[in-house]
């Protein structure tokens, strides 16, 4: 059995490694606006990941994300038009997005549920609103003429660049994730997904694990927001709408809540089909609202099939159906291993996620 | 004195807006016990139907009715999704809900365009009290005070009415008598699909609507339902007005910038509050 | 009139009944006992279709009507409210006729039934089942939580309802005592399965159902309940 695990393991870290090269070769055969799409789509990821660790393993949703991608956002272009060294801005980013969930998470995390969804909302559309009136960042306009990301007088010149700081970036965060999952805390993180009272009753700080995942999660689009703003060069209120915030809940659950890859998964499998239905949208013949109508119906659409369908989302039910397949093959060259694989299948799931939104 | 008046009549009345909305999510989460994120989009469907329908040429009431009936069929539409797959948790239906909030806007933009629209409703301004008053306004009071007696006398007196309420305060008794709770719950999203388009048609003569007014129409009425804990309409009127008259006066003496902040930032006092006055346990049993 | 054959129910993986039969005739009185997790209540919630069983026929002519455990009434609502619910299938939503039954029902149909006494609850819950003119009643923990001489009195209306409109009874019961001095007829059920069945004197006469369900002391021994309450 022992034996039977390290092999599954080593597997997941062979294709983890295999994924991870080839994402990270990508780039160079990737023109222009495709790279533009490569680079949004991971910095959704890296938002992602924190919603998923959030909703997935914490048990909380927001519904405030894009807040905190703002915040990383006009953190680091703040920075950068005032003439501070861009990594510098780069790295504050992350830090006053989570700074500022700590904040916003200590009163609100006292809520739950839907409450703290709309909590969350309340709370992003505030930032918005007192974005748009202060003058000294750009007001509703915004702020745009934001230098490019260097060292020095080294500066980031292309588009590819900036394609693996975001690969970099989603890295660092998985990897970081991956460690929290597996920790000491990481389980009671678990438990507490599951029922806060029980978590709460077997000793774990339930409050303060919270709040550390909240705040977490916000650094976790503050980066994001950070490259965004370097990437973009401009950044404005109208950016960072509530449909953003819906956007990475939509690309977490869609991905399967709680796991490592589900994010990764959700948000390319969400960016490629809004960009395919972009391009067919764009297309002559098509009425103008075409593209916009699309993805409204993409995001609808798949966020209620997988929550109705799917409702562990895509990791999952795609790894159930290979261990399925596997079993299968395995009985097929040896009759007899059937109940050993099924045991496998039910009880030896490393990352077995937490059923959320049964939780009310 | 007289903008004082004024900015206190507008204030009930946009109240009395938020009241609807409001009451529209107090119906559906007592009977489903799922709020629905798509509350603000029944405002938005009810304004712009009337606004549209007018345009094409259809008089005054039959237009609104439409818009209405309009309203309720998405009510029953979205509770047809949401809840009508037996076993479906209410957080998932809650995520259900928002999801087709987003549906919506395909919807509304192909049929009502990306543009904001409004109508006239009730024509000029009158004198009350020496300040200046939209008739409007006294439209939005007055169509209000009529649709909260309707619905008391629908509770109070109905059997339908009762067994909502018997769906609400005892699912399980209610099946054991017969009484269908999930169906009992798409006739909640039909009513509250209708009070939310009504919200929308008395509001979009003041305040043009276009197809993402949704969510700060759905964040107020929202605010207005926690003052009951989602479970009171009574309760949520008040909240309604409390929350209605302070944005209009921070609007009118402070200014109109700070109106949504304020509102929020009243919602999330609110809702903190209550929250550390209700035990885990109570809410994680409910 | 309510005929039940090798009824299975499942949850998940446990089952929780496993091939139940049992029959209740018209106008008879019969109990099910058993402790507390042996699928008591499963069998009521599969009989009144509130749990979908696994296999099995379960037969009923006419009409059943399920009192469930904790009386379950619509707290906000008034008794009379209650009681008019309970005939949401059928025509006749007067309760009148309840209260000629339960005379104590219309003193108090205007209160709010989450204000009353337990007793008084169960005696709602009772008459909310009535109000769908069942042909057969299955009442769960009819006992449960009330003073000896609270159940005395329920048990009367019961034993009134049986003899003067023959209707049928399934008492489903913890206290084996009341069940057997109550029902002709009675089941014991542990685990999912019936383990003991007939006559309720005979039954309460058998020294394993006595050791287990009535504190080792066989029912001819003692007077029944009944008298003991009514002095």
């Amino acid at each position: 059995m022992t034996g039977r695990l390290t092999s599954a393991r080593l597997v997941g870290a062979g294709a983890a490694a295999v994924v991870a090269v080839v994402t990270a070769l990508l780039p160079l055969f990737l023109d222009s606006s495709q790279l533009t799409v490569y680079t949004e789509l991971l910095l959704s990821a890296v938002v992602t990941t924190g919603v998923s660790l959030l909703l997935g393993y914490a048990g909380q949703i927001s519904l405030g994300h894009g807040g905190f991608y703002a915040a990383g956002a006009y953190t680091a272009a703040l920075m950068a038009t005032h003439g501070m060294p861009s990594l510098l801005g780069l790295a504050c980013a992350p830090l006053v997005a989570g700074l500022l969930g700590l904040l916003v998470g200590m009163p609100l995390l006292r809520l739950r549920g839907h409450y703290l969804a709309f909590a969350t909302l309340a709370f992003q559309l505030i930032l918005l609103a007192v974005i748009g009136q202060q003058s000294s960042m750009g007001g509703d306009i915004g702020l745009s003429g934001i230098p490019a990301l260097g060292i020095g007088s080294r500066h980031i010149s292309d588009f590819r660049g900036y394609a693996w700081v975001a690969w970099l970036a989603l890295v660092a965060v998985m990897i970081l994730t991956r460690n929290i999952v597996r920790s000491r805390p990481g389980r009671g993180l678990r438990a507490l997904a599951t029922s806060e009272m029980a978590a709460s009753s077997s000793g774990v700080p339930v409050g303060r694990y919270k709040l550390v995942v909240f705040s977490l999660s916000a650094a976790f689009a503050g980066l994001a927001g950070g490259i965004f703003a370097f990437f973009i060069a401009y950044v404005a209120p109208g950016s960072f709408g509530v449909l953003v915030s819906f956007q990475f809940v939509v690309m977490a659950v869609v991905g399967g809540l709680g796991t490592l890859w589900g994010p990764l998964v959700g948000a390319a499998t969400i960016t490629l089909l809004l960009q395919w239905l972009n391009d067919l949208g764009a297309r002559p013949g098509m009425p103008d609202y075409a593209p916009q109508v699309f993805s409204y119906a993409v995001y609808a659409l798949l966020l209620v099939l997988v929550v109705l369908f799917l409702p562990r989302g895509l990791v999952p039910a795609g790894t159930d159906a290979l261990r399925l397949l596997a079993r299968r093959r395995l009985a097929r060259a040896q009759p007899g291993a059937d109940a050993a694989g099924a045991a496998d299948a039910t009880g030896a799931g490393v990352e077995e996620p937490v059923p959320s939104p049964q939780r009310q | 004195m007289s903008s004082f008046i004024a900015y206190l009549v507008s204030g009930i009345a946009i109240g009395c807006t938020y009241a609807l909305v409001a009451s529209g999510f107090v119906m559906i989460h007592r009977v489903t016990r799922v709020v629905n994120f798509a509350q603000g989009t029944f405002a938005v469907v009810g304004g712009m139907a009337t606004a549209s329908l007018l345009r094409h040429g259809l008089p005054h009431g039959l237009a609104e009715v439409v818009a209405l009936a309009s309203a309720a069929a998405l009510g029953l539409l979205i509770g047809v999704v949401a809840i009508g797959k037996p076993g479906t948790p209410p957080l998932s239906s809650v995520i259900i809900t928002l999801g087709l909030a987003i549906g919506a806007y395909a919807g509304e933009v192909m049929i009502f365009g990306d543009q904001p629209l409004s109508f006239t409703m009730a024509h000029g301004s009158t004198s009350f009290l020496g300040a200046h008053v939209d008739r409007q306004l006294f439209v939005i009071m007055g169509v209000t005070v009529v649709s909260y007696a309707l619905l008391q006398l629908f509770f109070g007196r109905t059997y339908v009415g009762k067994a909502l309420t018997a769906c609400s305060s005892n699912p399980y008794a209610a099946r054991l008598s017969g009484i269908n709770p999930s169906r009992m719950g798409l006739l909640a999203f039909a009513i509250g699909g209708a009070l939310g388009g009504l919200a929308g048609v008395l509001i979009t003569p003041i305040q043009p609507v276009s197809f993402d007014s949704d969510s700060l129409l759905a964040v107020n009425g929202f605010a207005a339902a926690i003052f009951g804990g989602l479970m009171h309409p009574s309760t949520a009127l008040l909240g309604a007005l409390v929350l209605g008259v302070s944005e209009s006066m921070i609007g009118g003496y402070v200014g109109a910038s700070y109106e949504i902040e304020v509102a929020l930032v009243l919602m999330l006092a609110i809702m903190v509050w209550r929250a550390a006055r209700t035990p885990v346990m109570a809410e994680e049993v409910a | 009139m309510l005929q039940v054959d090798d009824l299975v129910v499942r949850y998940g993986s446990a089952v929780a009944l496993d091939g139940v039969g049992l029959h209740v005739g018209r106008g008879e009185m019969v109990a099910l006992v058993g402790p507390n997790g042996a699928g008591k209540s499963t069998l009521v919630n599969a009989l009144s279709g509130v749990v979908r069983p696994a296999g099995g026929t379960i037969r009923i002519d006419g009409r059943l009507a399920h009192v469930p455990e904790g009386r379950q009434l619509f707290a906000d609502l008034s008794v009379e409210d209650n009681l008019r619910l309970g005939a949401w299938r059928s025509r006749n939503r007067d309760p009148r006729r309840i209260y000629e039954v339960m005379p104590v029902l219309g003193e108090m149909r205007r209160k709010a039934a989450g204000s009353l006494s337990g007793g008084q609850q169960q005696m709602v819950a009772v008459g909310r089942a009535l109000m769908a003119d069942p042909d057969v009643i299955a009442i769960d923990e009819l006992s449960l939580g009330l003073a000896p001489i609270v159940v005395a009195d329920l048990a009367r209306h019961l034993a009134q309802l049986n003899s003067e409109r023959g209707m049928a009874i399934l008492l489903i019961e913890q206290n084996a005592r009341l069940a057997f001095d109550l029902c002709q007829r009675a089941y014991v059920i542990e685990s999912g399965r019936i383990v003991a069945e007939g006559d309720s004197g005979e039954l309460s006469r058998s020294p394993e159902v006595a050791r287990a369900y009535l504190g080792g002391i066989t029912g001819s021994d003692t007077e029944t309940l009944l008298e003991r309450t009514a002095e």
